[in-house]
């Protein structure tokens, strides 16, 4: 009996791994991800602009690193990887449907499931990838004249860490939205940019409801200055529970979106 | 003989309307042609029999397992969908062996598999362009491609003549039937009787969701053969040639259009009149601008069968 479950999961886990190669090569050449990629770079010309402007105006009093620590939450964790994680995150069901290709995946001998964790694997590695190249260049401009030194670098694989942690979040509710909804775009965009950003803020437990509320728990407290209200009334969660919700979340939305799309049946438009 | 396919009181609706309609029947090796106008349900029965859509009332059953979520079934079954998508920025060769690698053979099987499926498409020379790239003809073939390169024991094909060249629907004819010696099970629907004809004696025939008739092609051929064929013909003397026409016995009716330069002849015996009218040509002069016969579609045939 466990020989079979041992068969069975292996697999199981080989699907998995054919559809995230396959997902991983396709993703990589696609005109979408081209486009993504470019996108992630608007920090990256906003870090060379404040940079700039810091060098030739000669008023360069403000550290590096505390722009750097401003551009995480401003751009990245509150907008960019709540972008990449729905743009990329829907369309694992949703290109399918909508490109009809669906049916050369569903007419092979590997189950739903692991058609919907591979491509969503894919896709997260796709993702954290050109979230990843663009806060490299960005904490590499602003710390130009300071990378000597080296306790910076854990500052920078901190924030790398938490924003690839939200992206693996954000992705796997995403992916479940895309399973679930025909216009997961739209409920998506009043999710990141509705929900997210105005549950954080609230008092007590609710806050608790939102995903950038473990996220940001992740972070140092607040420091004073002129983006410090982007962390306002934070009750931070211990770290443990702030990494345990994230990775429950994760499962529970990617467990939703396997059942989903196992079960459901995609008619396709002649 | 075991059938592979069964299908038992087979019902589907897309809300109100109806797919198909309490279908129950069983398909054994050989091809099988799937036969009726378009809208009949022919798709929605393929797509019922390969597990892409679950049905409202009934049961289907590949080789006595149920299709719906029943993934391992896929290793012995290949299906070539009637929709023209692909992963548009893939190239040709990309695109089989990525599905070839979601059977679980190892790289170099893969690879084996997909230039063999290629060759046999003719798409080797263009394996290396982009998807999108393609013809239409050539993106029939490569789907034809994906279907057979895992060698499967079902292989199921909707419209795959559709849009294609004469050239390009002979090659694919050719591909099919060469399949047949092979022990195989071959489902292929069509709505043009002529593509089905050519492939294969076996057939059913699909009418507003239900199966209008199953059997040997000879029985529709006959059911057509009776049925009032109506040719037009447009040539520089009208009347001489409706005067030979109405000698003959198989001649039902002769009309003249408005402008008198073409006639409409009913007959119940198309071969007869089509093997008459060179001579007729020929012996009287007449020059023919144009040959039609407006009610030749499977259609008209139904409506004719079913009494509209």
């Amino acid at each position: 009996m466990n020989q079979k479950n041992t068969g069975r999961l292996s697999f199981f886990l080989d699907s998995v791994k054919n559809v995230y190669s396959i997902f991983l090569s396709m993703g990589r050449r696609a005109k979408k991800t081209k486009i993504f990629f470019l996108f992630s770079f608007l920090p990256v010309v906003i870090a060379f602009i404040i940079k700039f402007n810091q060098i030739f105006s000669g008023r360069g009093k403000i550290q590096g690193i505390y722009i750097f620590s401003n551009l995480i939450v401003v751009f990245y964790l509150q907008f960019l990887i709540l972008i990449l994680a729905l743009f990329f995150g829907t369309s694992v069901a949703s290109e399918e449907t909508e490109g009809q290709t669906l049916i050369y995946l569903t007419t092979r001998p590997i189950s739903k499931s692991a058609i919907v964790l591979g491509k969503y694997s894919a896709y997260t590695t796709l993702v954290i990838l050109m979230m990843s190249v663009g806060v490299l260049l960005s904490f590499l401009i602003l710390n130009v004249n300071n990378l000597g030194n080296f306790s910076l670098y854990k500052i920078l694989l901190r924030d790398v860490v938490v924003l690839g942690l939200g992206l693996i979040c954000y992705t796997a509710f995403f992916t479940f939205l895309g399973a679930f909804l025909k216009k997961s775009i739209i409920v998506g965009l009043v999710f990141s940019f509705g929900w997210e950003n105005v549950i954080q803020y609230f008092p007590g437990s609710t806050q608790r409801f939102s995903i950038i509320h473990y996220l940001k728990s992740l972070l140092p407290a607040p420091r004073t200055g002129r983006f410090s209200f982007l962390m306002f009334r934070l009750e931070p969660s211990p770290t443990g529970t702030a990494i345990f919700m994230l990775f429950l979340i994760t499962v529970i939305f990617l467990c939703l979106a396997c059942i989903l799309f196992s079960q459901k049946e995609y008619i396709l438009e002649d | 003989m075991k059938p592979i396919v069964e299908t038992k009181n087979l019902s589907k609706w897309y809300g109100n309307v109806l797919g198909l309609s309490d279908v129950t029947l069983q398909i054994e090796p050989g091809i099988t042609g799937i036969l009726g106008p378009n809208g009949a349900g022919k798709s929605t029965f393929l797509k019922l029999i390969t597990g892409q859509i679950k049905p409202n009332i009934g049961t289907v059953k590949i080789k006595g397992q149920k299709i719906w979520n029943n993934y391992r079934l896929f290793s012995i079954i290949g299906f070539c969908p009637e929709q023209d998508f692909f992963y548009e920025e893939i190239t040709g060769w990309q695109f089989v062996t990525s599905l070839l690698k979601l059977h679980h053979f190892s790289e170099s099987e893969v690879e084996t598999r997909a230039q063999k499926a290629l060759e046999i498409v003719e798409l080797v020379e263009d394996k290396d362009r982009v998807i999108r790239s393609y013809s239409h003809g050539m993106r029939q073939r490569l789907k034809f491609a994906q279907a057979i390169a895992h060698d499967p024991e079902i292989i199921v094909l909707d419209e795959p003549l559709s849009g294609l060249d004469p050239l390009g629907r002979r090659k694919i004819i050719h591909l099919i039937k060469s399949y047949k010696g092979e022990g195989r099970t071959i489902i292929v629907s069509s709505h043009v009787l002529p593509e089905i004809e050519a492939m294969t004696k076996r057939i059913i025939l699909i009418h507003q969701g239900k199966i209008f008739a199953q059997g040997d092609i000879h029985y529709i051929r006959d059911l057509i053969d009776t049925h009032p064929h109506i040719i037009s013909i447009k040539c520089s003397n009208a009347r001489q040639l409706a005067s030979k026409f109405i000698q003959q016995d198989y001649v039902l009716k002769v009309h003249f259009s408005s402008s008198n330069d073409s006639l409409l002849i009913e007959t119940n015996n198309r071969d007869k009149l089509f093997s008459l009218l060179p001579s007729l040509f020929i012996e009287n002069k007449i020059e023919v601008d144009e040959i039609t016969s407006p009610d030749d579609n499977l259609q008209a045939v139904f409506d004719y069968l079913v009494g509209k």
